[in-house]
Parts: C-alpha cells; structure tokens; sequence
C-alpha cells in the first residue's frame, strides 16, 4: 500500500483508517450492527501499517466510553465506537464529558440504522449531539469516513472536546474508493494530570465547565463558518438544498446541478454561510434521513425552508424515495419518472425472513417454551428470532438486559399469579443482564432467568465477551462462570442443561417453573456459525414417515416440507443439516435418523 | 458509462463475495465502483440483496440503485430473482441461477413456493444451471462464478481484470475451480446468442 493505491473500503474500514493515521491508541466498544467492524478494522491497519493500537470490547458501551475518556485523560487518542442504542447506554458519561473536555483526542462514534435493518428503534443519534452540545461530523461516503476519521481527533484537541462521528448503515457498510496517507501522526500519552477543576464535575468546578462548553460551540460554530467540508456548490436554478451524509449522494444522483450546501459538519451549524446561501434561491430544501433536526434549526434561525412530507422521517432515504418524495413538494427529476413507472407490479411473494440457523443451539429451548405457554420476556441477539413462526416463543424485546427486569415487574404485579421466564443471551447478560438479575434477587422476584450460553456473541458476527475466555486483543482471559456468579448473587436454584437434549431442556425448565423464588437456568450449547459444529446429516426414513408435520414445528430450515394426500412430508436438505438431531427427537415414529446409520 | 448490476440470492449463498468480484475487477480497470449491502438479519438465511455501482468516466454518487434503474440482476436463486426483479431497467438483464431455496415461510408448510418463475425470469434474460454446472466441476458453491462469467460477456471489463480479481478473492486451493466455472459461464452466454 502506498500514498496513492485507490482502495474499495467500506465507512467502517475508512474510519478506523482515519483513526488510524491520526495517531489513535486505544479503542473500546461493544459490538453493535453496523458499528461492529470498526474497532477489528483499526487492529489491522496497525497490524499492516505499524502503530500501537490497544483496543477491546468493553461489556457496554458506557464502560466502553469511560475507559476511552480514561486513556483521553492519560494523553493517548481514544475512540469508542457503538450503534445508535448503545449512546443511550453511554450518554450518562456522554454528556458529562461534553464539559470536562479532553486532553488527548477522544472521538465517539455512533452509527445509526435508518430503517431497522438489525435494531429495534432508529433513533436519530444527531439529537444527542445538540443536546450534550458536542461537535458532531456526518461523512458521507468512505473518502469522508477516513478524512473524517482524522479530523475528528483534530478538532477534538483544538476545541477541548469529545467530537461525535455520526455515520448510518449506509456509509457504515457501504464500499467506495478511498485516496488515503499512510502516515500516523503519533502522540505519546504522558499520564494524566491532577486536575480536579477540570476533570472532577462536582457543582462548583461544573458550572465553570458548563460556561465553558458554550463558549467552545462558539468557537466550533467559528471554525464551522471557515470550513471547507461545509461547502456551498452553486448550480442551475433557484431551488437550492441543504444537506449532509449519505443523504448528499443521494441528491447528486437526482439532481446533479443543483445548488446544494453540503455539510460534514452537521452540529453546530454555520449559521452566516446558510444565510449567504439562502440569498438569492427562491426555495430552500432541507433533505435529511429520520429526524427534521437541520429543518427545525434552520426554521428557528428565521430562515424560510422546506422539507419532505412528514412520512420520509420514517425508515430509510433511497434515491428513489427521494424523488419520490421531491415530487410530492413540487420538484421534478428523471428519477421519479422512472421510479414511478416500472414494468413489474410488486406481488405478494412468499417472504424470506432471517432465521435462526440449523443447529442453532437456541432452538431447542424456544421449542420447548413454546410446548410450555409461558410469558417469555425476551432481549436483544439472535435468540430474538424466538418470536417469529413457528416457534413464537418469544413475547417482548424492549433493549439489552430488559428481558430479565420486565420479567420481574411481571411477578411483582401479578404477585406470582404470572409464570414467566426470561431468557438473555450470554454476552447481553455480561451488557447489562448482571444488575438485572442483582436487582431481581435482592428484591425478592420470582421467574425463571434463562442464559443461553452459546459462547459468542452471535447476532453482530461473533466476538469474544467476559464468558469466552478470549480478549480482542487475542489474549486468554478468565472466562465468567455463570453459575456460580448467580449464586454469588443469592440465586438458589441454578440449573446448567444441555442445549442438544430436549428432554433434560423440557424437565429442568419445569422444576425451575415450579420453584417458588428466582432461578437460573443456564443453557449450553456453543454456536453452529462460530464454533463451525457439523455432525451426522439425518434423513427421513419414508416407510416410516407418517406426514404429522411435528418435525416442521422446530422452524429449522434444513426441514423442507411437501405436502399432499393433506399431510405434510418432511425432507432433510443435506446441505445444510449440522446433524444436532432436535428432529430425531420430537418425531413420535422415530422416522428421522442420522444417514450413516443406515447405511 | 455508469453500469449498475444487482445481486440477489439467500444469506449464505455467497451474494456478498459475488459483488465484492465485480467491484474488485472493475476498481482493478481504473472504474469509479460504490456498493452497498446490509449485514447482520439478512446473513440468518434471509433475503440478500448487494448494489454494485460502476463508472468508467467521472464518478458514482448514489451506493443504492434506485428503483427500475439496475442494468444487470444476477440472482442466485428464482424467488429471489423475482421479488429483486423490479429495479431492473425495462431492458436490462437478468442472469439467473435456476435453484431454488425454499424459504421457512415454504418449508413450514404456510405458503406455496410461486409456479413459473423460471419461464417469467426467462422472458427477463438468461437463465442458468449454474448450480447444476458448477457440481459438474466438483464444486456446488462455484455457481456464482459461472453466473459472473456470463454477465462478463456483457460488461466492457477485460478477462485479466476478471483474472486478478479472482486472484484477490480466493484462497489458492478454491481459485482454479472458480475460474474454471467462470470460463463455463463465458462459453454458456456466447453458446446463448451473447
């Protein structure tokens, strides 16, 4: 790799590059789509190009923020990266920093997720930067994720202040060609210094700070009007758009002669440029995804502008949409007309939802639940999937660690009259599920906690938590033993069962249920995708099939049915059984069997 | 030129290394490329769908392509090639794998798998035993190797840019099967009228 090699990076990759070469040592994060990638991805730009880098997953991402801020203090550049819940986790120590400011360079990424594809709300993380008045950068492909990147540390030193890097799905997994340095800029973290006044927010020293932080989005407000990653691009006519991130593409697809201001940094806004800009334009259009937060300030400053209609706030902008949308508010592109006049009518297809995988050790205990008719308060990670056809055996997903606390107030209100379990998985229980399940001893609740301990954490790619006995740094590390920290905690009954084996899956969880008081119950069975878990592919044996379907209520996807003579005849697609045998055991004929023991 | 080319296919079945060959091969001509796909759901056995963008001259804004404007569908699957169908231009074209995958929704028994998806996908441009030759060479997951080998006839990307692509995106041991079957697919869509 040289200074002038075009690499095809994604935003995720572009970023760590741009934190990379400006000098960070040290990033922490929870994984979380689409942020996951961020933090490997800078661990092998250091591996490649040189540069200590430390860097781990933290539990959560509050903790992760907090060791960032700490290795700030101590004079050593410091990300965090997290997706857009995870900030909601973090803003306790978010807000605050926003007044300590740093020594060295601190840079908190969040990525959102317009349109939910792997989250549960889309909150717009661009709100919190106004709220905690914290600079925010929005890059709008991989070139300004890894110019971005870099300029977030150094507008993090010269402004004294934590700098927010706002990118979504889009720019996050997103590839595009990337013109990149190879040089790091180095900064040897010389300790931390003894300065209460700043870094100790008791009232008196607070206030102080709180002073501070305006006068400093003053300063920032300055630099932004200079800037020239806020660029005004004059064009044809007399509508002109404001705009920034992935949101700008977009728009240049549509109309590529636009007048636009184009902004990188979205918070605080340049206020006189906006106004130059607006001269002059009979219309100006703001265009963002989810939130109206340009639109709302623009309007406060008294300046006259538009947006789309109010349905565009939900999901995610595509350049079809968007034209769409320019239509409704009266301006044309070639886009729309084609957009609004393809050839094939959208039809009612069978839908192809996510699933759990075959030989997912999950779906054992789900079955049984199901068989069970209990309340399951459910959590965040693969295991979610719990709740779709033909399982069902999930009923609430709220955020990390809820499942645990929902499942309490549940008892606490129906007094015990409620059965329900709660099930979490192994590095959702490490997040935030260990106070959840403390508050539920001590406070006398009575459910059943289930942790599914399938070693990793699976649903953003497999990393490595407190239970795995690994560090992303590549080190062995103590490994949680779940069981005895629920006892430590006062549970008293904690079960351990086989994920693999439904009888002793169906027997534990109804002593659990039956048990007056709090239990655990810990599920283990590894994950089939990280561990790679292969056994004995099973077949049908037809003369004995009888067509009962009971195998096809797994949901496992190696399980293809056919049906006629009105009855459902199961198949085994033999590539992609891992041979875990669920089928085997809730077939009544004893009809399905691995295929060498036939042989 | 701007050339954009959809992939479509199930999680697992390779949509996202497909894509990652085209725009390594086009990057590797001096193009402009943009892509986009979505990781997380969508890789538990769920629809796949990746964009891939390319330019010759100038540059590639948009990493989507909007609705009705791909000029290539590469789909890996029927119903996927089906429901991906409707970003493809009125006359652009689909190369598509004749498999088909049944998705849980089919396989659990609540709805039937479309009839006639071969014949409409036909009407749209190739269809392809990719599966069928690729297993022929020894290796089933080759497919998507014979499916770029057809839409390489239709693309102005010389064969060496192809073959250094395929020389980045392969393990040694897998790289000579996959360029076999993409030869295949070379031969299938000249043998086919292209």
């Amino acid at each position: 790799m040289s200074d002038t090699d075009r690499l095809l990076l994604s935003g995720n990759e572009a970023v760590a590059l741009g934190a990379w070469q400006a000098g960070c040592r040290l990033a922490s994060a929870y994984p979380g789509t689409p942020s996951s990638e961020i933090v490997p991805a800078l661990l092998r730009w250091a591996d490649k190009l040189g540069g200590h880098v430390y860097a781990e997953w933290s539990v959560n991402e509050k903790i992760a923020l907090e060791v960032a801020s700490g290795a700030s203090m101590a004079g050593a550049r410091a990300m965090v990266t997290m997706k857009h819940v995870g900030l909601n986790v973090a803003a306790d120590p978010f807000f605050t920093l926003a007044y300590t400011g740093v020594e060295a360079g601190l840079v908190v990424l969040v990525a959102d997720d317009p349109h939910m594809h792997s989250s549960q709300n889309e909150q717009d993380t661009r709100i919190y930067a106004r709220h905690a008045g914290v600079p925010m950068l929005e890059p709008a492909d991989s070139q300004e994720a890894c110019d971005f990147g870099r300029l977030a540390f150094e507008l993090s030193e010269r402004f004294d202040t934590p700098v927010l890097i706002r990118m979504t799905t889009r720019v996050s997994h997103s590839q595009s060609t990337v013109r990149a340095m190879v040089g790091r800029q180095e900064r040897e973290p010389g300790g931390a210094p003894l300065n209460p006044q700043k870094y100790t927010m008791i009232p008196a020293y607070a206030r102080a700070r709180h002073r501070l932080q305006l006068d400093r989005l003053a300063e920032v407000t300055a630099w932004a009007e200079e800037t020239t990653i806020n660029r005004i691009e004059t064009g044809e006519g007399k509508v002109g758009f404001l705009t920034a991130g992935i949101a700008y593409e977009y728009l240049r697809e549509i109309l590529p002669q636009a007048p636009v201001l184009k902004l990188g940094l979205s918070y605080p806004l340049p206020v006189e440029k906006l106004r130059r800009f607006r001269e002059g334009l009979d219309r100006l259009i703001v265009i963002e995804e989810l939130e109206p937060f340009l639109y709302e300030q623009v309007r406060a400053l008294g300046v006259e502008a538009e947006r789309l209609p109010d349905a565009y706030r939900l999901g995610e902008l595509t350049p079809a949409r968007l034209a769409v949308g320019l239509r409704e508010i009266g301006v044309e592109s070639e886009t729309a007309e084609e957009a609004t006049c393809t050839e094939e009518p959208t039809e009612d297809l069978p839908p192809r939802p996510p699933v759990l995988c075959p030989g997912c050790p999950h779906r054992g205990v789900f079955y049984t639940l199901s068989k069970l008719k209990t309340l399951v308060t459910g959590d965040i990670g693969c295991y979610t999937l719990g709740t779709l056809e033909p399982l069902r055996a999930l009923h609430t997903c709220l955020c990390m660690g809820a499942g645990l606390s929902q499942a309490h107030g549940v008892s606490k209100a129906t007094e015990g009259g409620q059965k329900v379990v709660a099930v979490i998985g192994d590095s959702t229980f490490t997040h935030t599920g260990i106070p959840a399940l403390l508050n539920a001893v001590y406070n006398r609740g009575s459910f059943v906690a289930v942790i599914l301990n399938n070693r990793t954490t699976a649903m953003t790619g497999g990393q490595e938590h407190p239970g795995t006995g690994r560090n992303l740094m590549g080190q062995e590390a103590p490994s949680l033993d779940f069981a005895r920290l629920a006892e430590a905690l006062g549970v008293e009954l904690v079960l351990k069962l086989p994920a693999e084996d439904l009888s002793s899956l169906e027997a534990g969880l109804k002593q659990a249920l039956a048990q007056e008081g709090l239990s655990v119950v810990i599920v283990e069975g590894p994950c089939v995708l990280q561990y790679r878990v292969r056994g004995d592919v099973f077949g049908v044996d037809g003369e004995i099939c009888a067509g009962c379907g009971m195998c096809l209520r797994l949901g496992c996807p190696a399980l293809v049915a056919e049906e006629h003579d009105d009855r459902q005849w199961p198949r085994v697609d033999e590539t992609l059984c891992t041979g875990c045998g669920l089928c085997a055991q809730v077939c009544p004929k004893k009809a399905l069997a691995p295929v060498s023991s036939r042989r | 030129m701007l050339v954009s080319v959809l992939f479509a296919g199930v999680g697992g079945q390779g949509v996202v290394t497909a894509s990652d060959l085209l725009a390594h091969c086009a990057l590797g001509a001096g193009w402009d490329v943009k892509k986009a796909e979505t990781h997380g759901m969508a890789q538990r056995g769920g629809s796949v769908v990746s964009h891939v963008r390319l330019a010759d001259r100038g540059s590639v804004r948009s990493p989507l392509i909007p609705e009705g404007q791909a000029d290539y569908l590469v789909a890996m699957e029927l119903l996927e090639g089906l429901r991906a169908l409707s970003m493809l231009k009125p006359d652009g074209k689909a190369i598509v794998d004749v498999r088909t995958i049944m998705p849980i929704t089919v396989a659990s028994g609540q709805r039937q798998y479309p009839e006639g998806l071969e014949e409409r996908l036909r009407e749209r441009g190739l269809v392809i035993e990719a599966t069928a030759e690729a297993t022929r060479l020894g290796e089933p997951r080759a497919a998507n190797s014979v499916l770029l080998g057809v839409l390489s006839c239709f693309l102005p990307l010389a064969e060496e840019a192809w073959r250094q692509a395929f020389e980045g995106g392969f393990k040694p041991k897998a790289l000579e099967v996959n360029w076999q079957a993409f030869l295949l697919g070379r031969t299938l869509a000249v043998a086919r009228g292209k």
